[in-house]
This record gives structure tokens, C-alpha cells and sequence, in this order.
């Protein structure tokens, strides 16, 4: 992918034209610094909706993976961010209609593939019942699959970030309090978890002194404590397990890989996404008496920029809007690089596989998805996407003639 | 029996909303009027999300309303008293479907196939005819759903107002606390999930604050629906104490428990406040849009009338003194130029006499003064009428670019074909017999003067000496007889000329006057006229402002009465009402 290097001359084309404008140079000046600075994702949503809670769960997340990426939970300009975390407390359709992603330039719409719903506080879907992340989860998907308001997004998930920021931070004084409490009986303890006030204030069974009690539930939520109970009664028995079931159900690593997958992996194409959104619109506000040129090369640009087109087809196979479904769908992803943009990623090779075993998976692939994408008797949307896949196969084997 | 107090106060105020184009809130109190359920309605009403459907089913004890993640449904739930539990979907007909399988049969009807659910239960708290609605989740204010909630309201004495203990009441969820704080006599909050929320307390106490604030009375109740069941199921009076729902019964208890009428009452004393309320605000609105748009321009198209009318005034003086002045300067310049013309021609006439012989060159003279005289006149009378016409744009102009159209000056033509033809002076000629006969007279002279002389020297009277002097005079006195007769001549010639550029002088210079003075007499009357003109338009532009004023300030007085009348509803009504001191009374 040369993404990165087109947009560099292309930003470098454009300040030639604008010299004797010294703030459009500028600001395309800013544009290329911040192609080497990184990724930018914002996080916006209504007050309340956990904004914080999330931006700090995830950003003192130890992988690699997110060590590359700025997190922002002030709300900023919509050309500071290079991606965007929206956050909805309910997936009410009224809630929902003000999150779309809006207008702007063909460019901007036909490569918005930059944003990812979050339905916050998943933990209160349900009034609190102990399926309540799992219903959340449904929601959400249910949502990305038959919801236009939520099409436009390369994933809808459902977080618990309370819940998930204490399973990650699990202290082992507070795994020893969450045990002791997991010792008593459940039908005992089940009216001292009814609600704040039992579960703080009411004598208990055992000798949890109130303020410890008070802690642990405005830590993780009276539903955090009692799914916690829960997970340790049935087989969690350590910190470590008890901390990463949490937050594998609280929905934060979804959100993480998800970040992972369709940010940071494609931090390169998003930047320059944001660099060329923004030479589109100097171009709009100070048209150049001769800016036919850069302009086309802006809409080239914007058709030959591969990456966006596999990120709308992930989103697509994902959020069930193609007929692509099971291991089809699941290779269909992969090939386009959901699960991360390395050969051995895509084929779903191991790390170490040689070349030859590389090249191999890669030609079969080949021949099986331009098979897919000459089909006579397919739609014409599923021959589309098999030949965008094709074309991400070509990348693969196009290392090797290099 | 006869009919209650409040019900001529709320016809009085139905048929002012209905006489001002309010058709909304006259429909609103016709339904206050008409009602003819026999309990009291309590609404239920709230945002998505709020554990509406959860309260409801924790105060009749009973699965009636949808909860969870089911999407509420869109028509309003009515639960009233009922021997046997039963449940009726309104739509075109009523069908009956056992109670438990209601939330499945609603999520199975098409939408808009409704209009309301009845819900009946064997249930004490309902026993006097209470009817509670659970309501469609408020949310965008376009939605139908929205419509069909806030349409509830018109029906409802009291209301129990839903919001969570996760979020402190938002705007919006402020704005209908006041919306309906406005139509019902009562308004709770009931601030739900108290269970899951570890500082509702606080909450609790920031939305009195909120409440307060926004000028709303109503009760905080915090409960907690999961707290309600779990005491229901153990027998639990102490949890279900802690519920928080003994409160709100108790306050549900209340509004059943007051006469149906005095109920009536009291929600027709709010509307009818709310309605006049409204009503006033459209009045007053219409008032100062009445007094303050058109209000500031009649008093400003007042004085432009004015400014006008004194503009005009001193523009009549302007133009008068200006035509006159003007008119005068051109009778003494047109009359100046018509002698400095002949005046050239005379002295050329001096010129041509004093050497020409009028015998030989009178015919070429007299081609050439007729010519010259007529051109003279001819220029002379361009040039007036040009100077009329300028007089006349210059007249024009002083009353600016709209009438500075001039009127056309037809002159009615120079006349320089009706000049007279030069009379020619009488000429006499030096005939020969006249010559012969003054040469003898003169040749007589010296012959006799030179006999006289010679004669003394002997020499006889006529001698040749004589004879050569005879001669001599002869021909001298036959040159000076000529040259006096030419002097005679020319001095004729002048002085016939002389006469006739005068005649044509005199002639022209009474016709240009004449002109010019027409010229004057036309540009007053169509300036006059104009002027007159221009005064009248003002006059009457005055008059239509001061009689628009009188026509305003009537219709000002009748909103204005209107408007205490209103008022004096709105007392009568607050009196019939809650017996409470009024908190805040509407004045005109």
C-alpha cells in the first residue's frame, strides 16, 4: 500500500500551488506532520453516556496495539480527529438519529469508514439482570444488522466500561472481598444484593465492613458485583481469571480489537483520509485558478486508496449486509485484512510460515475468489465484493514479484 | 342538579379560544368539559428507557406492561378496575386476549392498527374507578408517538412523571415536567432504578432542586421496582417498605380517594388557567407586534408626511422665485441680443451707404438685409427657445428626480417669413435736362462775373475771357449739383434701411417678449399643478395614517379588554380551584 506516499505528493503538489498563500501552506504543513504523529481517535457522545470511564479503560491499556493511537475523550473538531468513538447510552432510534455520520464532500462519504458505535453503560440494558451484557450484545448487533442509522459504522458494540475498567484493574484486595462474599450461600445473599442500600448498609453474613462494601459497588456497579459472584462461584477462581472474564464480558475487548483492527491497523490510510478531507476543503474555500488537476487527483486518489474499500466490505460482511455468511465470511474478512494487514494475517498462516507456503495460500485464495467474482449466477453486489477481495489477494502475492 | 361552578368558567374560556383562532386549546378544554369516565386518570409518563413499564407493573402488581428491551409499544395502556382480569385492544374493533399474552399480541399488530389498550384488574387500589394510563415513551416531539402521549394528558387529573436514578432530569425531561404542571393539578416524580443507583439520595435532591427551579411543584418519590417484586414474592413488608412504593400508593390513594367532581374541578380550574395563560401570551404577542412594528412606523411615516409637506413648501417657494427670476433675466438678454444684432446691421447699412450709390447696388443690398434680418431674428429665437427649455429643466429639478420631468415648450414659430419687404427709398436721378440747366445757371454766373471784371478794363461783357470762365463754372456747378444729389440719395437709402431694421426690431422683440412670457405663463401652471399635486398625495397619505391609528388603537382597546376579561377568568378559576393562593395572577 502506497497510500501514505501518494497523499505526501499529493499535500506536497498542493502547498507548490498554494506558495503565495502563507496559511494554506501552513496548514498543509500541519497536514504532513501529522501523517508521522498518530492516529487520533476522539470519543464523543451525550454527557453520561461513560465517555471517560471508556477513554481510560482503554488507555492504560498495556498492547501494543492501542501504545500507537491518541485517545481523546474532549470533544474536538471534526478535522483533529483522524477516527471517531461515538457513544449512545440506548439504542432508541431518537438517540440514534443524531449519531450519523453527516455529509461533507463525495470523497468524505465515500471513505467514511472511521467510526464505530458504542452502546455505553451496556450493564443497564435489562434492569440489571445477570444476561444483561448479553442481551446489550444482541442489541448491538441486532442494531448494526437492521438499523440504516447504524450502517454507516464499522461496528456497533455493546461496553459495560465501568465493569470493564474494574475487571481490568482488579485489585487483589478487592478479588479477596468479592471471594469471601462468594462463599456465602446464594439464596443468603441474594437479598443483600438487591440493592445499594442492602448491599451497603444491611448487617451482613459475613465480615465485610460497610466501607469496603460501599467501594466495591460504586467500583463495578451492584450488577458488576453480583456477575462477578457469579463468575467466581462458577470457576473463577483466581484474579487473574476472574479479571480478564470480566473484561471479555464487559465488551471492552471487542471494542479494543475492533479499534485495533479498523483504526490502528489502518492508521496510515485514516490519516491521509483526514489529510485529503482537509486539501478538499482549502480546495472548496480557495479555489486554485488551476486546480482542476489536483482536484481529479484528489478523486483518484480517493478510488485507487484500497484500504477503504476493504473497510467498508469488512463492515459490510460484518454488519450482515452482504450474503457472505459463516467460514466464507469469516475468510472473506480475513483475506481483506480485519485481523490484521500482515500476509500470514490475511491467509491465517502462523506467523513463522516460509514464502513458499505463503505464496501458495495466496494463489489458491486467488483462484478461488476470482472464481467467486466471474460468477454467473451471483449478484452483482457479491461478484463486487469478491473482486475487491481479489484485489487484496493481488497485494499479497505483489510482494513477491518485488 | 345543577351544573357546576367551573363549568361556566371553562365554556366562557372555551368559546374565547375558539373566538381567537385557538381551535388546540379550545379541543383541550372541550375534553376537560366532556369527560365521561367515572374515576379519576393518573398518566404514567416518561422518556425511553425510564422503567416506566416496570413501575406500572410494580403498583398493580401484575405483568401488564411491556418491560426490558421489548420496545414499548405506541398506543396508550389503560388499567382500570375489572372483577376478572381482562384485556381489550382498541382498534377499528375491540378484541379481547387473555392478560398474560398482551405484550406478545402487541408486538404481532401492525402499527397504526390501535388506538388504546384496557387493561382490567381485580385490584382494591382501582376500585373507585381509578384509571391508570401507562403511556408511548416520549421522545422526538414530531414522532406520532410523542403526539399520542402528550394527547393522554388532555384527559389526565394527575400524572406520575418517570425518570431514572442513573442521570439527573435533563432538559427536555424538565420542559415536560412544566408542560404538564400546566394542564394536570398534580404532578410526582417517581425517580426509578434507586436499587442499582448508589447515590440516589443525592439525585433525589438535585431534581427537587431542578424541579423547584423550573417553577414546578411535585413530589419527589424515589423507588425501586426490582426491590417492590422481591418483597412481593418474599411477603416482605419491610423491603417492600424500602421500595419506595408505599409512598407513591399512597399518593396514587389520594388523588382516587377525592370526589370525582371536585377532581373535575380542579383539573378545569388548571386548564382553564393554562388555556387563558396561552391565550393571553397570543393576545399580547399580537399586541405589541400591533404596537410596536406598526405603532413606530405610523408615528415615523407621521413625521415623513410632515417633513414632506414642509419639503414641499419651501420647494414652492424655491421654484417660483426661480422661474421669475429666471424668466426676467431672459426678457432683458433676448431683447439685448435682438439689438445687439440689428444694431451689426445698421452700422453695415452706414458702411455701404457712405461709399455705394443706392441707384447701382440697391437691389444686391436689399437681397442681402432681408437676409441678414431674418437670420438675426432667426438666432435671436433659437436661442430663446433654448434658454426656455433650460429654464424649465432648472424649474423641474427643484423637485427632485421624480417630477423632474419638464414640460414640452411648443413655441410657436419665429414668424421671419412674415417680415416685411424693404420699402426702396425714393432715388432721383441727375436727368440731362437738369445737368443742361445747371450748367447754363452756373456758365451764366461766370459769364457775367468775369464780363463784369473785363469789362472795367475795356473790354466788352462777353469776351472770351468770359466765355472760358462761363465755361468753367458751368461744368463745376453741374459736378457739385451731382454730388449733393448722390449725398441726398445715400442719406435716403440709410434712412429708409434704417427704418425698416427698426420696424423688424420693434415687431420681433414684442413677439419674443410675448413668447417668453407665454413660456412663463405655461411652466407656472404646470409646475403649479404639479406642486398642487404633490401637496394633495400628502394630505392624503396623512389622513390614512391618522385614520389607521384611530382603526389600531380601537382594535388595541378590544385586545385589551379581551384581555381583562381573560384575566378575570383566570381569577375565578384560580378561586374555583384549589382553594390555595393563586401563584401568580395574569394582568392585561
Amino acid at each position: 500500500m502506497n497510500t501514505a506516499l501518494d497523499v505526501r505528493e499529493l499535500l506536497n503538489e498542493a502547498a507548490a500551488h498554494y506558495r503565495d498563500r502563507p496559511h494554506a501552506v501552513s496548514m498543509l504543513r500541519e497536514c504532513l506532520e501529522r501523517l508521522e504523529e498518530p492516529l487520533r481517535v476522539g470519543f464523543t457522545g451525550t454527557p453520561g453516556t461513560g465517555k471517560s470511564t471508556l477513554v481510560s479503560a482503554l488507555a492504560e491499556w498495556p498492547t501494543r496495539a492501542l501504545r500507537e493511537i491518541e485517545l481523546s475523550d474532549t470533544p474536538a473538531p471534526a478535522e483533529h480527529v483522524d477516527a471517531t468513538v461515538r457513544l449512545v447510552r440506548h439504542l432508541e432510534p431518537d438517540e440514534l438519529a443524531g449519531t450519523r455520520p453527516v455529509g461533507g464532500s463525495a470523497f468524505a462519504r465515500q471513505t467514511a469508514v472511521n467510526s464505530v458505535l458504542v452502546l455505553g453503560r451496556a450493564d443497564e440494558v435489562g434492569a440489571g439482570r445477570i444476561d444483561a451484557l448479553l442481551t446489550a450484545k444482541q442489541l448491538a448487533r441486532r442494531a448494526w444488522r437492521e438499523n440504516p442509522d447504524c450502517a454507516g459504522f464499522q461496528g456497533v458494540i455493546a461496553v459495560a466500561g465501568q465493569l470493564g475498567y474494574a475487571g481490568r484493574a482488579l485489585r487483589d484486595d478487592e478479588f479477596e472481598v468479592l471471594r469471601a462474599l462468594a462463599s456465602v450461600s446464594r439464596p443468603e445473599l441474594e437479598r443483600y444484593l438487591l440493592s445499594v442500600d442492602s448491599f451497603v448498609d444491611d448487617p451482613f453474613p459475613v465480615g465485610v465492613p460497610p466501607g469496603s462494601r460501599k467501594h466495591l459497588v460504586s467500583r463495578f456497579g451492584l450488577y458488576g458485583v453480583r456477575l462477578a459472584l457469579t463468575l467466581i462461584r462458577t470457576g473463577c477462581e483466581s484474579r487473574l481469571k476472574l479479571s480478564a472474564e470480566l473484561v471479555h464480558r464487559s465488551g471492552l475487548g471487542d471494542l479494543r480489537d475492533t479499534l485495533a483492527g479498523c483504526f490502528v491497523a489502518r492508521a496510515e490510510a485514516l490519516k491521509a483520509r483526514t489529510a485529503v478531507v482537509r486539501l478538499e476543503g482549502l480546495l472548496a474555500a480557495e479555489p486554485l485558478p488551476h486546480g482542476d488537476r489536483l482536484a481529479a487527483r484528489v478523486e483518484r486518489f480517493a478510488a485507487a486508496a484500497h484500504d477503504f474499500r476493504e473497510l467498508r466490505l469488512i463492515a459490510g460482511i460484518r454488519g450482515g449486509r452482504t450474503a457472505l455468511t459463516g467460514e466464507v465470511a469469516e475468510e472473506a474478512v480475513r483475506l481483506l485484512g480485519a485481523q490484521g494487514l500482515a500476509p500470514t494475517e490475511r491467509l491465517g498462516l502462523e506467523p513463522d510460515a516460509d514464502p513458499a507456503e505463503i505464496h501458495a495460500g495466496a494463489e489458491s485464495a486467488l483462484v478461488r475468489w476470482r472464481h467467486e467474482a466471474e460468477r454467473a449466477d451471483a449478484a452483482h453486489a457479491e461478484r463486487a465484493a469478491a473482486r475487491v477481495i481479489v484485489r487484496s489477494v493481488e497485494g499479497l502475492l505483489s510482494l513477491f514479484v518485488a | 342538579m345543577t351544573a357546576p361552578a367551573w363549568l361556566d368558567v371553562l365554556n366562557e374560556t372555551l368559546d374565547a379560544c375558539a373566538a381567537h383562532g385557538r381551535a388546540d386549546l379550545a379541543e383541550r378544554l372541550r375534553r376537560r368539559r366532556d369527560e365521561r369516565a367515572p374515576g379519576t386518570r393518573i398518566a404514567v409518563v416518561g422518556f425511553p428507557k425510564q422503567g416506566k413499564g416496570y413501575l406500572l407493573n410494580a403498583l398493580v402488581n401484575a405483568p401488564v406492561c411491556a418491560v426490558g428491551d421489548a420496545s414499548t409499544p405506541a398506543v396508550p395502556t389503560e388499567i382500570g378496575y375489572a372483577a376478572d382480569p381482562a384485556a381489550t385492544l382498541v382498534g377499528h374493533a375491540r378484541e379481547s386476549v387473555p392478560v398474560g399474552d398482551l405484550a406478545k399480541e402487541l408486538e404481532v399488530r401492525p402499527p397504526g392498527s390501535l388506538r388504546r389498550v384496557e387493561v382490567g384488574l381485580p385490584r382494591e387500589l382501582l376500585g373507585t374507578g381509578l384509571v391508570l394510563v401507562d403511556t408511548p415513551a416520549i421522545g422526538d416531539p414530531r414522532s406520532p408517538r410523542t403526539a399520542a402521549t402528550l394527547d393522554v394528558l388532555a384527559d389526565a387529573h394527575a400524572v406520575i412523571l418517570v425518570s431514572d436514578a442513573t442521570q439527573e432530569l435533563q432538559p427536555a425531561e424538565l420542559a415536560l415536567a412544566r408542560h404538564i404542571r400546566t394542564w394536570c393539578p398534580a404532578l410526582v416524580l417517581a425517580l426509578t432504578k434507586i436499587d442499582v443507583s448508589p447515590d440516589w439520595r443525592e439525585l433525589a435532591a438535585r431534581n427537587r432542586a431542578a424541579l423547584s427551579e423550573t417553577g414546578v411543584v411535585a413530589d419527589v418519590f424515589p423507588v425501586s421496582a426490582t426491590v417492590r417484586q422481591a418483597a412481593a414474592k418474599a411477603g416482605d413488608a419491610v423491603l417492600n417498605g424500602r421500595s419506595g412504593f408505599p409512598e407513591l400508593l399512597n399518593w396514587v390513594g389520594e388523588q382516587a380517594a377525592r370526589p370525582i367532581e371536585r377532581t373535575r374541578a380542579l383539573a378545569a380550574a388548571v386548564s382553564v388557567r393554562a388555556a387563558a395563560v396561552e391565550l393571553v401570551e397570543t393576545l399580547q404577542t399580537r399586541l405589541n407586534a400591533v404596537s410596536q412594528d406598526n405603532g413606530v412606523d405610523q408615528v415615523t411615516l407621521l413625521h415623513q408626511a410632515q417633513r414632506r409637506a414642509e419639503e414641499l413648501r419651501r420647494q414652492n417657494v424655491r421654484w417660483q422665485n426661480m422661474l421669475s427670476d429666471e424668466i426676467t433675466d431672459l426678457l432683458s438678454d433676448a431683447e439685448y441680443d435682438l439689438r445687439e444684432r440689428t444694431r451689426m446691421i445698421v452700422r453695415h447699412i452706414d458702411r455701404t451707404f457712405d461709399e455705394g450709390d443706392p441707384v447701382q447696388i440697391w437691389p444686391d443690398f436689399q437681397t442681402w438685409l432681408e437676409e441678414n434680418l431674418a437670420e438675426a431674428v432667426e438666432t435671436n429665437y433659437n436661442w430663446v427657445s433654448d434658454r426656455s427649455e433650460w429654464i424649465a429643466q432648472a424649474v423641474a429639478s427643484t423637485f427632485g428626480s421624480h417630477y423632474g420631468q419638464a414640460p414640452e415648450l411648443p413655441l410657436t414659430g419665429s414668424g421671419v417669413d412674415s417680415i416685411p419687404e424693404v420699402g426702396a427709398p425714393r432715388i432721383e436721378r441727375f436727368k440731362i435736362g437738369q445737368k443742361l440747366f445747371t450748367g447754363l445757371r452756373g456758365s451764366y454766373g461766370g459769364v457775367l462775373m468775369f464780363g463784369l471784371v473785363t469789362s472795367l478794363a475795356g473790354l466788352p461783357l462777353i469776351n472770351p475771357v468770359s466765355l472760358g470762365a462761363g465755361v468753367a463754372f458751368a461744368t463745376k456747378s453741374v459736378r457739385d449739383e451731382g454730388g449733393t444729389r448722390l449725398q441726398r440719395r445715400q442719406a435716403l437709402a440709410k434712412a429708409a434701411a434704417q427704418r425698416h431694421v427698426d420696424d423688424v426690431f420693434i415687431r420681433f422683440s414684442k413677439e419674443i417678449k410675448d413668447e417668453v412670457r407665454q413660456v412663463q405663463r405655461r411652466l407656472r401652471d404646470h409646475f403649479a399643478a404639479v406642486s398642487d399635486q404633490l401637496s394633495e398625495e400628502l394630505t392624503r397619505q396623512r389622513e390614512l395614517i391618522i385614520a389607521g391609528s384611530a382603526e389600531r388603537d380601537r382594535r388595541t382597546q378590544r385586545v385589551k379588554k379581551e384581555i381583562d376579561r381573560l384575566a378575570a377568568l383566570h381569577r375565578k378559576a384560580g378561586a374555583l380551584g384549589t382553594g390555595a393562593t393563586p401563584r401568580r395572577e395574569l394582568s392585561a
